[in-house]
């Protein structure tokens, strides 16, 4: 029963991932297409927790910490770079 | 127990995908920003705390437990910062548009 939900959470990652990766390419913006890499972020976590629960190891939970700290920093820094390529003017005064 | 799991993994997945579809639908990037970190965050929360009923020893329990606060601490963070910069960049797209010449006086057409 576990391993039949845990299916059902691998496909449901996957169709996410395909429905992200439309947005990735067709976003207008930049901000659409970090959008689209938050939805990449949140189903590669679900995915290693759905191959730990699969293989009943541990490994896998920290490859998902591993992924949320990256996905976090990745976040932010192309945030930053959007904000900051968009409004030259403006940046420099802030610290 | 058992059936509490199964009925969270389940839900963290319709939440997963309803994430993304909200992503392809939703008409601009503040709405899609919105959509794609609260949905996302709850379908992570669900998947984590069902595992936790699905394995409910320490050395899951610690792990997972430490997905969830890191979720719940850096998300929202990111999520504004992102909102911050999509804000700026529609801003700066539609003083673009306004400063751009006009060279004819027929309408644009509607996309």
């Amino acid at each position: 029963m576990i391993a039949w939900a845990t299916t059902a959470l691998v496909i449901a990652s996957l169709l996410a991932l395909a429905l992200a990766s439309v947005r990735l390419v067709i976003g207008p913006t930049s901000a659409d297409r970090i959008v689209a890499l938050d939805i990449f972020l949140a189903a590669g976590v679900a995915l290693a927790v759905a191959a730990s629960l699969l293989t009943a190891r541990t490994v896998f939970l920290d490859v998902a910490i591993g992924l949320a700290l990256v996905g976090f920093v990745g976040t932010i820094g192309w945030a930053r770079l959007v904000e900051r390529a968009e409004s030259p003017g403006t940046s420099e005064e802030r610290p | 127990m058992n059936a509490l799991a199964v009925l969270l993994i389940l839900s963290a997945a319709v939440l997963l995908v309803i994430a993304a579809w909200g992503v392809i639908k939703l008409p601009d990037a503040l709405a899609r920003q919105h959509a794609a970190t609260k949905a996302g965050t709850l379908a992570l929360a669900l998947l984590c705390v069902g595992a936790m009923l699905v394995m409910p020893e320490w050395e899951w329990v610690r792990r997972l437990l430490l997905i969830v606060v890191f979720l719940l601490v850096t998300l929202p963070v990111a999520s504004h910062l992102l909102a911050r910069a999509a804000v700026r960049e529609s801003v700066a797209h539609q003083r673009s548009i306004d400063a751009a010449p006009v060279l004819s006086t027929r309408e644009p057409p509607s996309l």
